[in-house]
Parts: structure tokens; sequence; C-alpha cells
């Protein structure tokens, strides 16, 4: 018995600093994750097993950019984790296509939406969501292989307005 | 050569250290200062983080959102995404909450919560902020460790006849 533990006992080590590791790797540097859902079509393909590189460094300073996109904890259910657009940053003046409404983004949130407008459910119906729900920014689809590609950051035209 | 072995035992030792340090507090049991007089008489009010109240906040809670009435949770702040907050949860979802000092009745919807202060008079709550996303939770304060005069668990409490099940 002793033996065999002896002879386990540095596998065991070798598994359990790796999970660690793994650990510790996805929670602060970056993770994969599936894409599910047609809310990021055509950007993100859900029908395609699309799997993302979700990068989790910029959560450190908060450095998100208009146009990136971005992974989030719903506001209306947290077990729900969403993909999507960056649209607009605290302090900018937005306008909602739906009505010819133009609001202002409140200190610490950010306005969200789908690429694919017709079939998403994001901050025009639920407004401006917290920035503490962000959870990484998407920067490569990974797989499938022929699908491998970077996520470009990209900017609807004439819809903010910073003042 | 014995050198290099020396500094390579000692270097793997510590990254392992630092590693199972770094999953520990994500994951399990983080510990945090509280400042500020908000929730004053559970913490101490105090405006420096060393002269505050040493506090566990657990964070096993998070994986099925398991909170209670009265639970003293942890928060990232709505309107700053940078500061923590340490309120007591009043209402879940679905719960109607009566705003104190009137006789305004609101309805939390879902996937939020109403936290307030104990020290109503000076907490910055969700009586200005409104509910907040379950989605912001960072963890439950179970246990003050420091200083030890009040070394003790953090009770669950809970202001009566305010909220009611519809």
């Amino acid at each position: 018995m002793a033996r065999a533990l002896a002879f386990a006992w540095p596998y065991a080590k070798f598994c359990i600093v790796g999970g660690l590791f793994g650990r510790t790797f996805a929670d602060w540097c970056a993770s994969v994750s599936s894409v599910d859902g047609e809310s990021m079509s055509p950007t993100l393909d859900g029908h395609q097993a699309e799997r993302m590189l979700v990068e989790k460094r910029c959560l450190y300073t908060y450095d998100f950019t208009r146009g990136d996109v971005v992974v989030l904890r719903s506001p209306r259910s947290h077990r729900e984790v969403l993909v999507k657009r960056l649209i607009a940053l605290p302090g900018d003046w937005i306008q909602v296509p739906e009505n010819q409404e133009i609001r202002q983004i409140p200190q610490g949130h950010c306005w969200v939406e789908g690429d694919n407008a017709a079939n998403s459910s994001d901050s025009r119906s639920y407004g401006p969501v917290p920035l503490g729900l962000m959870q990484g920014r998407v920067t490569h689809v990974v797989w499938p292989p022929q699908r491998i590609r970077r996520v470009d950051r990209n900017m609807p035209e004439g819809r903010i307005m910073s003042q | 050569m014995g050198t290099y072995n020396l500094l390579w035992s000692i270097a793997k030792r510590n990254v392992t250290t630092v590693l199972l340090g770094i999953t520990i507090s994500d994951r399990c049991v983080n510990i945090i200062s509280v400042t500020g007089e908000s929730m004053h008489p559970t913490f101490t009010a105090a405006d420096r983080v060393l002269q505050g109240d040493f506090v566990l906040a657990e964070r096993r809670c998070l994986e099925k959102y398991e909170f209670s009435h009265g639970d003293v949770i942890l928060f990232k702040c709505p309107s700053n995404h940078k500061e923590l907050f340490v309120k007591r949860l009043i209402a879940l979802p679905g719960e109607w909450v009566q705003l104190p000092g009137s006789p305004k009745v609101t309805k939390i919807p879902e996937g939020h919560c109403w936290v307030e202060g104990d020290n109503a008079a000076r907490s910055l709550d969700s009586r200005s902020f409104g509910p907040i996303p379950l989605g912001l939770v960072q963890g439950r304060v179970t246990h003050i460790i420091w200083p030890p005069s009040k070394i003790g668990q953090v009770e669950r409490k809970m202001p009566e006849g305010r909220i009611s099940q519809i």
C-alpha cells in the first residue's frame, strides 16, 4: 500500500498543480467558451458550434473600447452569460434606434447590443448594464478549424455622441 | 548544478503556494477589510483599511446563488465597477419591498435583489440606486476575524415587516 502510494504521489501532485494552474489561467488570463444563440450572427455563429477565446486581462483595468465584443452576465438572470457588442461607455450619449430618443449612459454603466438586431435581447430592452457584470472580451474564434479567425472591433456609425 | 536544483525546488514550491492561495481566494473564501459607516453597528465605522473590521467573505455560495434574506453580502457597486460594497440582503426576485418612510411598494425584477445598510441614515444602497443585478454579487460575509473583541459569526438579521410575497 505504502509503495503504491509512493508511486502514485508524484502523478497526483502533478495533476493537482496542473489543475490549479489551469483554473487560475482560465480565471485571470483567457478561457474558451462556446457560442450559443443567434444574437451575434454573422460575427459569431451559434449553429456552427463555434468556440471563442475570451480574454480576461481587460478586467484588471476595465480597458474596454467601443466596438469590442464582450462577455457579460445577464442583468436579468445571474445564471446566464451573454455575448454582445459594446456600443457606448459611461458619459456617452446614445441614440436608441427604435424610438428617436437620445439618452446618456450613467456612470459605471455601458450599452450593449447584438449584431443581429432583429433577434437579440440587449440594452434596447433592458437599458444600460453595470460594468461590474463584465466577464471578458472575445478576441478570436478558435474552433472549428476552418473558421479560425480574429474577432474585429466594429462600431456602427453615427450611434453615439461623446461630449 | 546544485544551486540550480535548489533554486528550482524553491521556485516550484512558491508557485504552487501562490496558485493555491489564488484559487482559494477566488473560489472558496476571501479576507477583506470593511470600511465606511454604512454597516454600523455590525461592523465598526472606520475610514481607513487597517482600522476596519477584517471579515471572511465566502464565495462558494456563488456557484448556486444560495442567498437568504438577512445575509450580509459583498457586491460590486452598480455605478462604479471598481468599488466593492458590503450590505444586507433584504429582498430577492419576485418579492415586494416597502420603502421605509413612504407607503410605496416596489417589486424586485427577475435576477435582481434589494440591499440596504444597517445604518440607514448613512448608507448608499438600493434606496438610492434601486434593485441591483444578482450578477454583481461577489460573496457572502460569514465571520468577523479581526479585531479580537469582535471575532464571531455575522448573524443573519432581517428587519421586520419590510417585504411581502404576493
